[in-house]
C-alpha cells in the first residue's frame, strides 16, 4: 500500500516546551490508524501540523504525496478534518452548511447538489436535511461535523477525539459513519484518548507520550510486540485438575499455569497449530471441556502496558 | 472570484437574509423613512406657520418664495437624513461586525475549519469584509431608491449623489478592513479589550474631522465626515485639503487614504490570516521599514505649512515624536515568537548576516526605519526650506533628536520581546503596560526633582524619558544628561538584548504538557 500520510522528523516547540519531538510516522492507503496517548502527549499538535494549521518548528509532512507546508491549499483538498472542541454555524440548515463547506473546498458545482445529499445520508441526517442547526442534538452536530469533513472525499480524513462527550448510542452511529467513510476509500487518522472506541475499529495504532511515539504499526503487530504470550482461558466439568495439570506442563510453549476448580488460564506462546492440538490432547485424555479459548488482549490493556513502560 | 459566488459571502447572506428578516428589514426602513419624511415636513410646516404668524416681518414675494422652497427643504432635510444614517449605520456595523469576526470564530471554534478548506486569504477576507456587515448593506440597499428619490425632489445634482454614496461605500469597506484587522490582531480572550480598541477607533475616526483647520488638514479625510460635510452643509465653510501643496477635493483625499492605509492592513491580513495566532508575522522585516517610509511620505504629503509647524524646530520635533510612534508600532509588528528566535539561534552560526534575519533581532531595522524617516526628514526640510526657514542647524538637532528617540523605542521594544519569552500571559499587552508603568514613575520622579531644582528635574527627564532630545532652542549639544541617558538606555537594550540570547541559548525545557498540546 502506497503510504498516504508521511511526518518526517516533526518537530514543534511552544516556549520552552517541546510538544511534538522527532516524529516520524508513515500511514498506508486504507488503513484507520488510531493516536492514542493521554492528555498532553501532543496528539492534537501533531494533527494540526499534518492539517497545515500549525507549522512545525522542524521537520517535514506530506499528505497525498503533496508537501503541506509546501503547498496548502493544494493540501487541503486531500484533507478532511474535524478537532476535538468545536461547534457548527448554528444560524445555518444543514444541507447549507455542507454545501458551504464543499464550496469552500471548491469541488464542482455541478457534483455539489448530490454530494450533499449523499453525506446527509451516510450521516442519517435525512430528516434534518432542511432543519436548522441550532435544533440538532450534541450526537448530530458530531455526525454533521464528520460529514463536513467528508464532503470533498479526502484522502485524509482526520478525526481529533470524534466520540469525546457522545452517548453510547451516538458512538455507536459515529463507527459506523467512520466505517462508511472508509469503505469510501478514505484513510482514517483518529485521536482518541478514549481507548474502547478505537477497538475493532484501527488497522494500525501509534502510542504517544510526552511529545514522542512509543509504539506504532499494525495492531496486531503492536499486540504480539507488547505481549508475546497469548493468555488462554479454558473451564472444565468434574475433577480433571491434576490431569489438565500434567498435560499442559508437557505442552511446549505453556507458561504461568493458574487452575483452580472447574477453571484455569495460561499463557502460551505456541502456534494455532499446536494450541489446536493441545486441546485435543485434553479432550482424547478423557477431560470434558466446556470451553477453551484465547483471551484478546484488548487495546487498553496494551496501552496500559506500554504507558507504564512495562514494555518498551 | 465574484463575490455573490463567495463561499463565506454565501454563508452570511443565508444566515443573516433569510426572507422573513429581510422583507421585515425592508419594511421597517420604509415605516421609518416614512416617518423622518413625516418629521421633516412637519418640522417646515411649524417653520412656515410660525412665519406667516409674523409675516408682518417680511415681504409678501419673500413669503411666497419660502412658501415655494418649502417642498425643496423638506426633501433636500429628509435626503440628508438619509444619507448621514446611512453613514452611521454602514460605518459603525462594518466596523464593529468586522471587529468580532475572526476573534468570534476563534472563540466559537470555528476558526481551524474555515482556515483547513481551501479558501484562500484573500477569499475569506473579501468574504467577511462585505458577508459580516451585510444587513447593513442591505438596509442601505433598501435606503437608495428612497434616497434617490429625495435626492430628485430636492434638485440635488447626481454628482453629490455619487459622492456621498462612495464616502459611504468606501468608508465602510476601510472600516471593516480595520476591523478585521483589530479581530485577527485580538485573541478569543482578549475579545473585551479588542471591542473596546474598536469603539477607540471609531471615535478616533470620526473626530479625525477636526484636524481639518490644522497643519495636515488632508488627515481629516480618514473620517468620511469631512467629505460629507461640504456636500450637505453649505453654510459651513470647508477649506480643500492639500497634497504636496496642491488643493485636491476631499472625497479624493478620503479615497486615497482609505486606498493606501487600507493596502497596508490587507497585506497585513493576508500574510497573517491563515496562520495560527502565534505564529502570525504581520510585516516582514522589508515591509516594516517600506510601511514606516509610506507613513512618513504620506505625512509630508499632507503638510501644509503654518502655525504652529511653522519653523524648523517645531517641524523637525513634530516629525521625531510621530517617527518614534511609528517606529514603536513597526517595532511590535516585528516581535517574534520564541519558537522561531530559538531557530534563528539555533542556525544563526550557518546563516550570512545573522543580525539581519527576518527572525533575528528588532534594532538593526529599527535602525533602517529611522535612518529612512530621517532621510525623508532631510527632504522635507529642503522641499519647505522657503516655509520653514531651512537651517543647516535642523539636520544636526534632527540626527540628535532622532537618534534618542531610536535608542529609547530599541530598549522598549527589545523588553517587549524579551517579555515574549517569559511564561506571562498576554505578554505584549503586559510588557507594553510595564513601559506605560516606567514612563509614569519617571516622570513622576522627574516632577518631584523639579520641586527642588528645575535644572536636575530636567536632567532626570533626560536620563529616564527621550524628553531630553526635545530642548528649545539653542540646542544644547553638550548637555551631559543627553548623552548619559543614551549610553544608559543603549546599554539597557543590549542587556535585554543579552537576557533574550541568554533564554535562548538555555536548552528547552523538560518535555511537558503544553496547554495547546493534545
Amino acid at each position: 500500500m502506497a503510504p498516504v500520510i508521511e511526518l518526517t522528523n516533526l518537530r514543534k516547540e511552544f516556549d520552552d516546551l517541546i510538544a511534538v519531538e522527532n516524529l516520524t510516522l508513515t500511514i498506508s492507503s486504507g488503513e484507520i490508524y488510531g493516536l492514542i496517548g493521554p492528555n498532553g502527549a501532543g496528539k492534537t499538535t501533531t494533527i494540526r501540523m499534518m492539517c497545515g494549521l500549525l507549522d512545525p518548528t522542524q521537520g517535514s509532512v506530506r499528505v497525498a504525496g503533496i508537501d503541506v507546508l509546501g503547498e496548502p491549499e493544494e493540501a487541503r483538498k486531500y484533507i478532511g478534518y474535524l478537532s476535538d472542541f468545536f461547534s457548527v454555524y448554528d444560524d445555518l440548515k444543514v444541507w447549507e452548511y455542507l454545501d458551504y463547506f464543499a464550496h469552500a473546498y471548491k469541488m464542482p458545482e455541478s457534483e455539489i447538489p448530490a454530494r450533499v445529499d449523499e453525506v446527509i445520508a451516510q450521516a442519517g441526517l435525512e430528516v434534518k436535511r432542511d432543519g436548522m442547526i441550532r435544533g440538532l442534538s450534541r450526537g448530530m452536530k458530531q455526525r454533521l461535523g464528520i460529514a463536513r469533513a467528508m464532503i470533498h472525499r479526502p484522502k485524509v480524513l482526520v478525526l481529533d477525539e470524534p466520540a469525546s462527550g457522545l452517548d453510547p448510542k451516538a458512538r455507536i452511529e459515529l463507527r459506523n459513519l467512520l466505517r462508511s467513510a472508509r469503505d469510501e476509500g478514505a484513510t482514517i487518522l483518529i485521536s482518541s484518548h478514549i481507548l474502547t472506541e478505537l477497538e475493532g475499529l484501527c488497522t494500525s495504532i501509534g502510542v504517544m507520550e510526552k511529545g514522542r511515539m512509543v509504539r506504532s504499526g499494525r495492531l496486531e503487530e503492536v499486540m504480539s510486540a507488547v505481549t508475546p504470550m497469548r493468555t488462554v482461558r479454558l473451564q472444565w466439568l468434574g475433577e480433571a485438575q491434576a490431569q489438565i495439570q500434567g498435560l499442559l506442563e508437557q505442552l511446549p510453549g505453556a507458561a504461568e499455569l493458574k487452575l483452580s476448580e472447574g477453571a484455569g488460564e495460561f499463557f502460551f506462546s505456541g502456534s494455532d497449530d499446536e494450541l489446536s492440538q493441545a486441546l485435543a490432547n485434553l479432550i482424547n485424555g478423557g477431560v470434558r471441556i466446556v470451553s477453551f479459548h484465547e483471551v484478546k488482549q484488548t487495546v487498553e490493556e496494551m496501552y496500559m502496558k506500554v504507558s507504564s513502560h512495562e514494555v518498551m | 472570484m465574484p463575490i455573490w459566488k463567495n463561499p463565506e459571502f454565501v454563508r452570511h447572506f443565508r444566515a443573516e437574509l433569510r426572507t422573513t428578516r429581510a422583507l421585515t428589514v425592508a419594511a421597517v426602513v420604509v415605516v421609518i423613512a416614512i416617518l423622518i419624511w413625516l418629521g421633516c415636513w412637519g418640522s417646515r410646516a411649524s417653520e412656515m406657520a410660525l412665519v406667516h404668524r409674523q409675516s408682518v416681518h417680511f415681504r409678501a414675494e419673500r413669503l411666497a418664495e419660502m412658501d415655494r422652497e418649502t417642498p425643496f427643504v423638506v426633501w433636500f432635510g429628509f435626503y440628508r437624513i438619509l444619507m448621514y444614517a446611512q453613514l452611521g449605520i454602514l460605518t459603525f456595523w462594518s466596523l464593529f461586525s468586522c471587529a468580532q469576526s475572526i476573534s468570534g470564530e476563534r472563540e466559537r471554534k470555528t476558526w481551524d475549519f474555515q482556515r483547513s478548506t481551501r479558501l484562500s486569504a484573500g477569499e475569506l477576507l473579501a468574504g467577511k469584509l462585505f458577508g459580516e456587515p451585510l444587513l447593513a448593506y442591505f438596509i442601505v440597499l433598501c435606503c437608495l431608491p428612497i434616497t434617490l428619490l429625495a435626492g430628485l425632489m430636492a434638485r440635488v445634482s447626481l454628482e453629490n449623489f455619487a459622492e456621498a454614496y462612495l464616502l459611504i461605500i468606501s468608508g465602510a469597506v476601510f472600516l471593516g478592513i480595520a476591523g478585521l484587522w483589530l479581530s485577527n490582531l485580538f485573541e478569543a480572550r482578549s475579545r473585551g479589550v479588542g471591542l473596546i480598541g474598536t469603539f477607540g477607533l471609531y471615535i478616533l475616526c470620526a473626530l479625525m474631522v477636526l484636524t481639518r483647520d490644522s497643519n495636515f488638514s488632508g488627515a481629516a479625510a480618514l473620517s468620511p465626515l469631512a467629505g460629507f460635510i461640504p456636500l450637505f452643509n453649505n453654510d459651513i465653510v470647508f477649506g480643500l485639503p492639500t497634497i504636496f501643496g496642491h488643493p485636491v477635493p476631499w472625497v479624493e483625499v478620503s479615497l486615497l487614504l482609505y486606498l493606501t492605509l487600507g493596502a497596508w492592513l490587507v497585506l497585513t491580513l493576508l500574510q497573517t490570516l491563515t496562520k495560527d495566532y502565534d505564529q502570525m508575522r504581520p510585516l516582514s522585516r522589508w515591509q516594516a521599514v517600506g510601511c514606516a517610509a509610506f507613513l512618513n511620505f504620506i505625512i509630508y504629503a499632507l503638510y501644509i505649512p503654518h502655525f504652529p509647524l511653522v519653523s524648523w524646530d517645531s517641524f523637525v520635533q513634530f516629525m521625531v515624536t510621530v517617527n518614534g510612534a511609528i517606529l514603536f508600532v513597526m517595532g511590535l509588528a516585528m516581535l517574534k515568537s520564541s519558537e522561531r528566535l530559538r531557530v534563528w539561534s539555533r542556525t544563526r552560526g550557518s546563516t550570512r548576516w545573522p543580525m539581519f534575519a527576518e527572525d533575528g533581532p528588532q534594532w538593526p531595522w529599527l535602525a533602517l526605519s529611522a535612518a529612512v524617516g530621517y532621510g525623508l526628514l532631510v527632504l522635507g526640510l529642503f522641499a519647505w526650506k522657503e516655509d520653514l526657514g531651512f537651517d543647516a542647524e535642523a539636520l544636526r538637532v534632527g540626527s540628535i533628536e532622532f537618534l534618542v528617540v531610536l535608542v529609547f523605542i530599541i530598549r522598549d521594544i527589545t523588553f517587549i520581546q524579551w517579555s515574549r519569552l517569559t511564561r506571562m500571559r498576554a505578554p505584549v499587552v503586559k510588557g507594553v503596560l510595564f513601559l506605560g508603568l516606567y514612563y509614569l514613575g519617571a516622570i513622576v520622579l522627574a516632577t518631584v526633582v523639579t520641586v527642588y531644582s528645575a535644572v536636575r528635574g530636567q536632567g532626570v527627564f533626560a536620563l529616564l524619558t527621550p524628553a531630553g532630545a526635545f530642548q528649545t532652542l539653542p540646542f544644547n549639544y553638550h548637555s551631559p544628561e543627553l548623552y548619559l541617558g543614551i549610553g544608559i538606555q543603549a546599554a539597557t537594550a543590549m542587556l535585554f538584548e543579552m537576557a533574550i540570547l541568554a533564554r535562548l541559548r538555555h536548552p528547552v525545557g523538560e518535555l511537558a504538557q503544553h496547554s495547546l498540546a493534545g
